[in-house]
């Protein structure tokens, strides 16, 4: 059904004027009265850092969290290949409006017309700011910044610090936070865990966050809750998340009231290192613009058991090139993805375990010349030769497909406002700006348009257009909630089973990845609904954690994490069943061309789905958010 | 798979175990048969665990998250060195193909004054983030920047600069001082923003408070032996503490004037 | 400068290190000027004792060596002070900890002993010669002490000669850490000049070595005076 609780409050106006009119229509907040104000915000990534930092500039009181030792940490900083703007430099036909149609497209006509756009208009100031910062991004022999064509895109506008773009931008987003701790605006809680949200009068006003270090359950108020926690990849067991990365603050959340938007929406990157065995903690992504210069290849023959290097150019099928000859290997992620997948289940896929395809530089080292081609990747062919013990230099090396981004999360308004009010939810968390596949570099743009250019704005409005009664954590809801918070780990502490966490979150990884990952079809969906269920009943009955709930206990954090996948996890089978057509990442099975590729089905699926939590064990409402769509044309996706 | 797949090995384990912050600790051995030579490090500890919790013993606390090389939150030192024996390699991406069968290995803590142990291996080293916050930011507010392509940066200044910020700020360099200075850490964030003009403006006032936030701290003083240099993840250099002490001359020397 | 950053700035670690740096440099030179002036000896021993007795009998010689004095004492003081600081940095020792073999070396790791041993030296080699033995020769009709007499006298015995020639190996091993780390604590250290630094700290170890055993061997050898 259509539902009238999701506004997505889209102002008026032509769409390059839209952020702009609701800018100067927005309420500011008196300078003098900022200081009053107390915002938390859970997570450090790009989103959460460059809001703490921006909002702590505005003068606000920010209190951020995060899970690891230092806010330096945060997973954003693995990102590798580049940040998206449309700066136009190389002078290449590049444009805001190029921008936004692209991501548009890319995310296969599943996302908001305005806030892409208003995504397109704030990226050149990302750029802007991070260089201000003093993020050492590349740069030619005049001094001037240099651009890459990066991820399925014609022109060339990723800005990159070498392989290392992430962690360059987010050591910039949290140098500006240092500055803010000194100057006393932020106050950084480290080695801290959400575990509730508290909502007064139904607007969120504070967190139970769990002290990793002391076991202790500590209260915190505030007037605005900012959750900026990154995605739920890690529903998977395996992916190229940190291995703290987890859904528990938005699931959470959803369980108070927040919608969660498109939860089926995950994105399998093509270009990950291939499992080596059972004791596989966790993959390792390369950075796709290796398929810049790499061809991908599998051999003509099933079951071919040859090495690469014995199997002659006549033998070998560069299969992105031979289906698509005008993209080939840079088709987009989701494309790249489900072929390897394809041409593996066709029994003709690489390495012992037949789960791989070879990414080859052979003819790239011939026309270049290895140094030309270590010093673009040299970085990358020497983790992959310490990861795999094979040299890339010599040999093709193999790449298969790993979940890696989940385009799905809480659902926000134009504001970033999520359906409880004065809870906002920032990058990847949120569901806002990807539709059903994100376009490579464009998750950095996203994380920082969030937080340096977005909330300072809606956030000002949102205080200054409401009235806020003074709370502090004495007051019952907080109560309440630390009583459920302790409740939850003693239940936990008390179970004493025989199985760890970490080995009943692989069996759920499992089963998502077998029916919830890059094909999808009904009957398979409805096999993990019925599974996941009872390994939720195994995680209650059998879980097994030592240690005590007052000093550092991993395991008990880890056990906390795995009861929230288990039930996203079945939320995620049900939004994927439901979802009857093919976008983007989601592939339905029963739904694809002639030509095996994504068919949507714009009549009856262009619309956002919202889940709404009912209660435990109760069937979520699914609200929709239908799309309207009037700068962008749409199409079908074609790369050929 | 990987170059040797399906080769399993025996390890004794030497782990340094501490029940909680504050208290003695004492190293603790374990046998573990049948790794995987293409394991890495940390998975080999996982192991390790899934085996103590199955005994029901209290799992061996570690930090880590990325497990790719990037965060910097994994630590330990591996049989004397920070990270173990491969150069430029954090824990996590080193394998255990790297180690011998029947090889026994001492797994320890990082440690320094400034870094005190929370658990087993786990460690608080929240003193490198406040060396940050006493400088090692532009002071820039979001809004403020003028066009990215304003200012030109010499080529070989950005890519000193990056070299400089590949920092993971993982405390291997602390670790592996044989006095626990923090010099390579510090020097890195100010050579990074010394070389970009950005941060030129505020160079002076940066170097002299960071070095003095550094030294509050706790940690040693520097002899130059190079021993940051060799145990660094990724490759920072100590040409970085040489321009940090010029840098804290001309600071010095410049002052209100 | 002002006095509050005057004063804060002599408690950093980097102006400690400058300290030694500046010290270091000094008595380099000192050394540097010891040798070249010790090695007249090989001229002749009315040329070594004029040398000597011009250096002595120059009014402004109190006043060298009471800077010279001044900037040892600086330098062990300031040694004894790094070193405590650098044991308290790490109260916890590890069970196990290893070089690298890429980073610190055997001089770089022994510096407060070498340096320990030097002092121990100074004092030893100053007792020796200059509150040593006086004996007292006319050359070119000046009355003046005849240092090259009691050099030649004191290197008869070998056990002299060993342990002479024992701490300028000592000191060369101090040397060739101190003069590269120099270098680097006042940031005279860039990238593709840190190898030749490296290798000029060594050479005028080796030189110094080198230099002041040939002295005490080529005396030993000087029988019969």
């Amino acid at each position: 059904m259509s539902s009238n609780k999701l506004d997505a409050k889209i102002p008026e106006g032509p769409i390059e004027k839209k952020w702009d009119n609701h800018i100067f229509k927005s309420k500011l907040v008196n300078p003098a009265n900022k200081r009053n104000y107390r915002v938390i915000i859970v997570g450090t990534g790009l989103a959460g850092a460059s809001a703490a930092s921006t909002l702590a500039e505005l003068g606000y009181n920010v209190l951020a969290f995060c899970i690891q030792d230092s806010p330096r940490r945060a997973h954003s900083i693995a990102a590798q290949g580049g940040i998206n703007a449309a700066k136009n430099y190389p002078n290449d036909g590049d444009s805001v409006w190029r921008l936004f149609y692209d991501t548009v497209k890319g995310g296969d006509y599943r996302a908001r017309e305005a806030n892409v756009y208003r995504l397109a208009q704030v990226s050149n100031n990302i750029i802007d700011q991070c260089v201000g910062q003093g993020v050492p991004f590349a740069r030619d022999y005049g001094g001037y910044l240099d651009n890459r064509s990066f991820g399925g895109a014609q022109v060339s506008r990723t800005f990159y610090a070498r392989g290392q773009t992430g962690q360059q931008l987010l050591l910039g987003a949290y140098s500006s936070m240092m500055k803010e701790v000194k100057s006393g605006k932020i106050k950084i809680l480290a080695r801290r865990e959400m575990v509730e949200l508290v909502k007064v009068n139904n607007r969120a006003r504070g967190i139970i966050a769990r002290n990793l270090t002391t076991g202790e359950l500590e209260k915190y108020s505030a007037d605005a809750v900012i959750l900026a926690t990154g995605g739920y990849g890690n529903a998977y067991y395996l992916s190229t998340n940190a291995m703290a990365s987890n859904g528990s603050a938005i699931y959470r959340a959803y369980k108070q009231g927040a919608f969660f938007a498109n939860p089926c929406f995950t994105q399998i990157h093509p270009t990950c290192i291939p499992i080596s065995g059972t004791h596989q903690s966790k993959l390792t992504l390369m950075s796709e613009s290796l398929r810049n210069d790499g061809r991908i290849w599998v051999s003509k023959k099933k079951g071919d058991t040859r090495a690469p290097s014995d199997i002659p150019e006549e033998d070998r099928d560069y299969y992105l090139e031979r289906i698509y000859p005008s993209f080939g290997n840079l088709v987009p992620r989701d494309v790249a993805s489900r072929n390897a997948k394809k041409v593996c289940d066709d029994g003709r896929g690489a390495g012992a375990s037949g789960l791989s395809v070879y990414l080859d530089f052979k003819d790239a080292i011939k026309r270049d010349g290895e140094n030309v081609i270590k010093e673009k990747y040299g970085n990358l062919f020497d983790m992959y030769e310490r990861i795999t013990d094979e040299n890339p230099y010599r040999g093709p090396m193999r790449i298969y497909p790993a979940v890696h981004y989940t385009m799905g999360g809480l659902w926000v308004d134009y504001n970033l406002m999520s359906t409880i009010e004065g809870l906002f939810v920032l990058g990847e968390a949120n569901f806002s700006d990807h539709g059903a596949n994100r376009l490579g570099a464009s998750a950095l743009m996203q994380g920082l348009a969030d937080g340096y250019f977005i909330i300072p704005y809606t956030l000002g409005n949102y205080f200054a257009s409401n009235k806020f009664e003074k709370i502090n954590t004495d007051n019952n809801a907080f109560t309440e909630a630390f009583d459920k918070a302790q409740k939850f780990f003693n239940k936990l502490m008390t179970i004493k089973g025989a199985r760890s966490a970490e080995d009943i979150h692989k069996q759920l990884g499992r089963v998502m990845w077998e029916y919830v990952g890059m094909g999808r079809n009904e009957a398979g969906l409805k096999k993990a609904i019925a599974e996941i269920p009872k390994i939720r009943e195994e995680f209650w009955n059998n879980l097994k954690i030592p240690g005590e709930t007052n000093n550092v206990n991993v395991e008990l954090e880890k056990a906390g994490r795995v009861a929230d996948f288990l039930e996203m996890a079945e939320l995620m089978a049900m939004d994927a069943l439901e979802r009857k057509e093919s976008c983007g990442g989601h592939f339905r099975e029963e739904a694809q061309t002639e030509e095996n590729e994504a068919k949507r089905d714009d009549a009856n699926f262009s619309h956002v789905a919202a889940w709404e939590y009912q209660g435990d064990n109760k069937t979520p409402i699914r609200h929709k958010e239908e799309l309207t769509f009037e700068d962008v044309k749409i199409a079908q996706r074609s790369y050929k | 798979m990987g170059g040797n797949s399906g080769k399993k090995i025996s390890l004794n384990l030497k782990i340094y175990r501490q029940e909680r912050k504050g208290i003695k600790g004492k190293m603790v051995d374990y046998l573990l048969t049948e790794v995987s030579t293409d394991m890495s490090f940390l998975e080999m500890l996982d192991m390790l665990n899934e085996k103590l919790i199955k005994d029901g013993e209290d799992p061996v606390a570690f930090d880590h998250d990325c497990r790719e090389g990037i965060c910097g939150m994994c630590s330990l030192m591996i049989n004397g060195e920070a990270h173990g024996p491969e150069k430029e390699t954090t824990t996590c991406q080193l394998h255990v193909r790297k180690f011998r069968d029947g090889q026994t290995i001492v797994i320890e803590p990082f440690r320094a004054k400034a870094f005190p142990v929370l658990k087993d291996l786990m460690v608080d080293r929240s003193a490198l983030d406040e060396i940050i916050i006493a400088g090692g930011f532009v002071s820039l507010n979001a809004g403020n920047a003028p066009d990215a392509n304003a200012t030109p940066v010499p080529r070989n200044n950005a890519e000193l600069a990056m070299d400089a910020a590949a920092c993971v700020g993982c405390g291997a360099c602390v670790a592996s001082c044989a006095n626990a200075s923090a010099m390579l850490f510090t020097s890195a964030k100010i050579s990074q923003l010394a070389l970009l003009p950005q941060g030129k403006v505020e160079a002076r006032k940066r170097v002299l408070d960071m070095v003095k936030k550094m030294d509050e701290l706790g940690f040693g003083n520097c002899t130059n032996e190079a021993e940051c240099e060799a145990s660094c993840p990724k490759g920072i250099k100590i040409t970085n503490i040489a321009r940090m002490n010029r840098e804290f001359l001309t600071a010095t020397i410049a002052a209100n004037n | 400068m002002s006095k509050d950053c005057c004063s804060s700035f002599w408690k950093t670690s980097i102006t400690k290190k400058v300290l030694m740096s500046i010290t270091g440099f000094i008595l380099c030179l000192f050394i540097l000027g010891h040798l070249i002036g010790n090695s007249l000896m090989f001229i002749g021993a009315d040329i070594f004792n004029n040398y000597g007795h011009k250096l002595m009998s120059n009014p402004f010689i109190y006043v060298i060596e009471a800077i010279l004095g001044i900037i040892f004492l600086t330098h062990v003081y300031n040694a004894i002070k790094l070193t405590i600081e650098n044991y308290v940095a790490r109260p916890e020792k590890y069970y196990m900890k290893v070089r690298s073999g890429r980073g610190a070396t055997f001089a770089s790791s022994t510096m407060i002993y070498t340096g320990s041993a030097i002092l121990i030296f100074l004092i030893i080699h100053l007792i020796n010669f200059k509150f040593g033995p006086v004996y007292i020769g006319t050359f070119d009709g000046t009355q003046m002490r005849d240092l090259h007499k009691l050099m030649l006298e004191f290197y008869q015995n070998k056990l002299n000669v060993i342990f002479y020639v024992g701490l300028m190996i000592v000191l060369a091993i101090h040397i060739s850490h101190g003069v590269w780390s120099l270098c680097q604590s006042v940031g005279f250290n860039f990238d593709p000049y840190m190898k030749y630094i490296k290798i000029k700290a060594k050479f005028f170890a080796v030189l110094v070595a080198v230099g002041f055993s040939s002295y005490a061997i080529w005396a030993s050898l000087q029988g019969g005076f």
